[in-house]
């Protein structure tokens, strides 16, 4: 049985304003020829402007979507509509479910088996070649067969990655455009940034993408953002050192522990496969989903979810990207808390993640929802200082010096128009008057995303424990 | 200057004008890094670096680089350009490019004095010193509040003001989080705020303190007393005593009549309309001297009610100097001129634009005067023949029933003029009838919605079956008309028969109406759980 979700967290599944209020009109019973909840799935037949019934169907655990209408906006008004009468209590508990539905539910297992089957044989290949190679210790040097632009699947990353391997032809142009990027930086800053040279951002960041070093080639082209804020010469001064530092270390990636070397790689633009990461060592917990930022970039939107383990006390954030228009994966729900295996990306401080598997689907070892009341999960999550925060931050600095971003759980601070707990907070995040509102000028626990322009705030918990999206 | 300030100018102006010993970029990044890992979480062109430093020598953290880091020297105070880069240097032990100072190690380093200066900038920056007060209230239910910013998001966007009216009406408030929502609502329409100051509680006034957007909440009644509250809670406070003793709240008005400012007095003279008597009437003749225009003309409508009063009778002559009835003739001669005695008893001069003034005089003359001196009934009037002024008469007669509050001639004018004014003179349950036989007999025009919109909520079956079987009727016909009425009556027929409402018919609109009605049954049911 799962918890009532709040009409906020509804409503912020849905993938923009006209679905918002779309949903809001289908969301009325009269609408509803039947429809019920068996506790962890909601369904209904919503009439539509045909003879038949729209069938939609949404099962919490994920939560994932059905429905038999036409629209390509997901999850559609309908099954937000739903949603949002279950929020509102009007959907009842029903004994059984009809067929269509039962059917849908047992579909979407099988495929789950399926895909834990397929990460299944990636790990046991993975164990068979580290066992094989494991005489040849570091193996970093290895020469790796073809190395691609995507190519990152071959050969396992621990047992002699072609990530590594310096002899390939795209390292060779890496290096080629990073060194070329050493001795641009080297110019600015002899000559001065004052004349920083806007418009060569763009060619330079266009001829990185040619020497396949799409990492680089973003920062750079985001130089622009940062030329057009007060404090210019010095924000300049900071992402020029940053790229300076990443261009070095990939140079001298040979001389860096081998996590640091991921994370340098990433950084530069070297993909991991997302099966490599979901055969990776997986860590259980009991995650609380923090909160969440979609973003718009070249007409790409991506989405960030915030999560830290309750058991682990583990950062980290799912990212997904969708074409702008398209549905982003609306799996993970603020506030709520999700008992799941979570595989991290390689690198030195690693936040990026993919749920490799939950285990909060059957109502066995369900795990509760919301506000929790009573339940072992549930609640306001734990916290910390923003002393121990900070250590932690610059930890996560010491490892990673180019993170951005890093999710928090603040607990008994007092929010104030421009900081909190005495962080300042980030220029788009001041006043956050309903932060303000739910503190009432005494500590709170709240959930915040530290980044090195002052933290955004994203949920906090009231009184009752309930989520307050921030 | 510190450290990075001075690395920054000296990038901004080039190293080939001003030489830098060592590597810049390489510097500038261990600068980063330590800036980032805290003492300045972002807190770019702030003053962050006075905050680090000297005064915080005992924020040593758990790394045992801290000391260095976090000592009197810290090195953003320290000055010198040279030194942080350097005193990075040899204290990363585990620092995997020791040469690259940068990564690994320098973002580690400087995290003790990252918390040197969150603590810093904690007590200096303290936020909003003083707590929000305890709550005297308790919250409305966690299902109302999710319907409040459901309506407020945009969901029966109309409903605001009922829902505020019957959550204010259970003495309750709402819990914090809507709060900066409501508020802001509240700012851009000023009729839901008398519901505001009880609902917002001591959270909503004290955020109302933090934000100057918000500050009108402060005059909202909050139950203080007459003698140390805001204009609005003395305006309560005497409304209450006005109830319970008519007398009292007259004399407790009088006692500081003279340091009311003009605003006030106005609203206070307002609020003796309940409980009106002939006792209020020399206090209400005083009042038409106020130097204040609007004060003077609440007076006057108020002695307008009382037939009774000095006013009343001046009106009554000037009228009987302009009217004759003879037997089925009503002969009238409009005034010629308005001299100081008629301004004072609030005959306003001068006519609003497409009205003449004699006209105008006429017409506020016959709508105070008292209805007794036309010695006949309405009906029997409404039959006579008006040879001049026709129009004029009869416009005076709907205002003095609206002013006097006379059901007998209200029912007879909204026959004449069906305008929603005149219902507002009758009890509710003839209101409804009045409007069913109307709806009954009308066609869907704007008057049509106009009047209803005059019958105040909950209308009762009678009129809900009028206006259902109207919107059956129009849906067939006109659809695209039915949008006002099918909200009206989604909104003010009584919740509790959408039942009704659901099996009356199954045309699109009226299922609207039921499922608004049903919205609206939810609604008082969370409200009163």
């Amino acid at each position: 049985m799962i918890e009532r979700w709040s009409r906020d967290q509804v409503l912020a599944l849905a993938p923009d304003a006209a679905s918002r209020s779309a949903a809001q009109k289908v969301a009325a019973p009269g609408k509803w020829s039947a429809c019920g909840t068996t506790g962890t799935v909601v369904y209904g037949e919503c009439e539509g402007s045909g003879a038949k019934p729209y069938l939609a169907c949404v099962d919490l655990t994920e939560p994932a979507y059905r429905c038999s209408c036409p629209s390509r906006k997901f999850p559609c008004k309908h099954a937000l509509g739903l949603l949002l009468m279950w929020a509102a209590g009007g959907v009842s508990v029903e004994q059984g479910a009809p067929q269509w539905v039962t059917e849908w539910v047992e579909a979407r297992a099988e495929r789950a088996a399926k895909e834990a089957a397929k990460i299944e044989a990636v790990r046991a290949k993975r164990a068979a070649e580290a066992s094989s190679g494991e005489g040849d210790g570091a193996g970093r040097a290895e020469v790796s067969s073809g190395e691609g632009g995507g190519g990152v699947s071959g050969a396992g990353r621990s047992g002699g990655s072609s990530r590594m391997g310096a002899e390939s032809v795209r390292h060779g142009r890496v290096a080629a455009g990073l060194s070329e990027l050493e001795r641009w930086l080297d110019d600015q800053v002899r000559q001065g940034l004052a004349g920083a040279a806007e418009h060569e951002w763009e060619g330079l960041a266009k001829r990185l993408i040619d020497a396949q070093a799409p990492g680089v080639a973003g920062v750079v082209s985001r130089l622009v953002r940062v030329r057009a804020e007060d404090d210019w010469p010095g924000r300049l001064l900071e992402e020029y050192a940053l790229i300076h530092l990443l261009a070095v270390a990939y140079r001298r990636r040979a001389e860096l522990p081998g996590a640091l070397a991921e994370t340098v790689l990433s950084r530069v633009g070297f993909p991991v496969a997302k099966e490599e990461v979901l055969a990776g060592p997986a860590v259980r917990d009991q995650w609380d989903v923090l909160g969440r930022r979609d973003e718009e970039q070249d007409r790409l939107t991506s989405r960030r979810v915030w999560l830290r383990g309750r058991r682990s006390g583990r950062a980290a954030l799912v990212l997904s990207f969708a074409p702008q228009g398209q549905p982003l994966d609306a799996s993970l729900v603020t506030g709520t808390t999700i008992e799941a295996d979570l595989t991290f990306y390689p690198g030195a401080a690693p936040l990026r993640a993919l749920v490799a598997a939950r285990h909060d689907r059957g109502t066995d070892d369900a795990v509760r929802y919301g506000s929790g009341a009573g339940g072992f999960v549930g609640g306001t999550p734990p916290g910390v200082s923003p002393e121990e925060a900070l250590d932690e931050v610059a930890g996560v600095l010491g490892e990673d010096p180019w993170t951005e971003s890093w999710p928090l759980v603040l607990a008994g601070v007092v929010p104030g128009r421009d900081s909190i707990g005495g962080l300042p907070l980030h220029r788009a995040a001041r006043d956050p008057w309903r932060l303000i509102a739910v503190s009432g000028g005494r500590p709170v626990t709240v959930a915040v995303e530290w980044t090195p322009r002052g933290l955004r705030p994203l949920t906090t918990w009231d009184d009752e424990g309930t989520a307050v999206i921030l | 200057m510190t450290g990075w300030e001075e690395l920054a100018s000296t990038a901004l102006v080039g190293t080939d004008r001003r030489p830098y010993q060592g590597d810049l970029l390489d510097a500038a990044a261990v600068e980063v890094a330590r800036r980032r890992a805290g003492r300045k979480a972002g807190a770019v062109g702030q003053q962050a670096p006075h905050a680090a430093g000297p005064q915080a020598p005992d924020a040593a953290g758990p790394q045992e680089q801290a000391p260095h880091a976090a000592g009197p020297l810290a090195p953003d105070a320290a000055g010198p350009q040279e030194q942080a880069p350097h005193a990075a240097e040899p204290q990363a032990p585990d620092a995997a490019g020791q040469r690259e100072q940068a990564t690994g190690a320098a973002g580690r380093r400087e995290q003790a004095a990252g918390a040197v200066g969150g603590r810093d900038g904690s007590s200096e920056a303290s936020p909003e010193a003083q707590a929000a007060p305890v709550e005297e209230r308790v919250a409305v239910g966690r299902r109302a509040a999710e319907r409040l910013v459901r309506i407020m998001g945009g969901e029966h966007e109309r409903l605001l003001p009922e829902w505020l009216a019957a959550a204010a009406a259970t003495g309750r408030r709402v819990p914090p989080y809507v709060l900066p929502e409501l508020l802001e609502k509240g700012r851009r329409d000023r009729s839901i705020r008398v519901h505001l100051g009880v609902l917002a509680g001591q959270r909503g006034r004290w955020l109302a303190g933090l934000n100057p957007a918000w500050d009108y909440l402060l005059e909202e009644p909050t139950g203080e007393t007459w003698e140390l509250g805001g204009a609005a809670d003395r305006r309560a406070h005497l409304r209450t005593l006005r109830t319970a003793d008519p007398a009292q709240a007259r004399r407790l008005l009088e006692s500081t009549w003279e340091r009311e400012t003009p605003d006030d007095r106005a609203e206070f003279v307002e609020v003796l309309a309940d409980g009106l008597s002939m006792d209020d009437e020399p206090f209400l003749e005083s009042a038409l001297d106020d130097r204040r225009r609007e004060v003077r003309q609440a007076a006057a409508n108020l002695l307008t009610r009382l037939p009774g009063s000095r006013m009343s009778q001046r009106m009554a002559e000037r009228a009987r100097a302009c009217v004759t009835i003879s037997r089925k003739v009503i002969a009238v001669e409009a005034p010629r001129d308005c001299d100081k005695a008629m301004e004072r008893d609030g005959i306003r001069p001068k006519p609003p634009r497409g009205i003449g003034e004699r006209a105008w005089w006429l017409q506020q003359i016959l709508a105070r005067a008292p209805l007794s001196i036309w010695g006949h009934p309405p009906a029997a009037l409404l039959k006579m023949k008006i040879p001049d002024w026709d129009a004029e008469v009869k416009a005076a007669w709907v205002r003095a029933a609206v002013l006097q509050k006379d059901p007998e001639w209200a029912r007879a004018m909204f026959g004449w003029d069906p305008i929603a004014d005149l219902l507002e003179s009758l009890p509710a349950d003839e209101q409804q009838k009045l409007a069913a036989d109307f709806v009954k007999k009308h066609d869907l025009d704007s008057q049509l919605i106009m009047v209803l919109g005059g019958v105040s909520s909950h209308w009762r079956e009678g009129l809900a079956t009028a206006v259902l079987r109207k919107i059956v009727k129009v849906a067939t016909r006109q659809p695209w008309n039915l949008g006002e009425l099918v909200k009206l009556a989604g909104e003010r027929i009584d919740p509790a028969l959408f039942p009704l409402a659901l099996s009356y018919s199954p045309v699109e609109s009226v299922q609207q109406v039921a499922a608004l009605l049903r919205f609206r049954a939810d609604m008082y049911k969370e409200l009163h759980p």
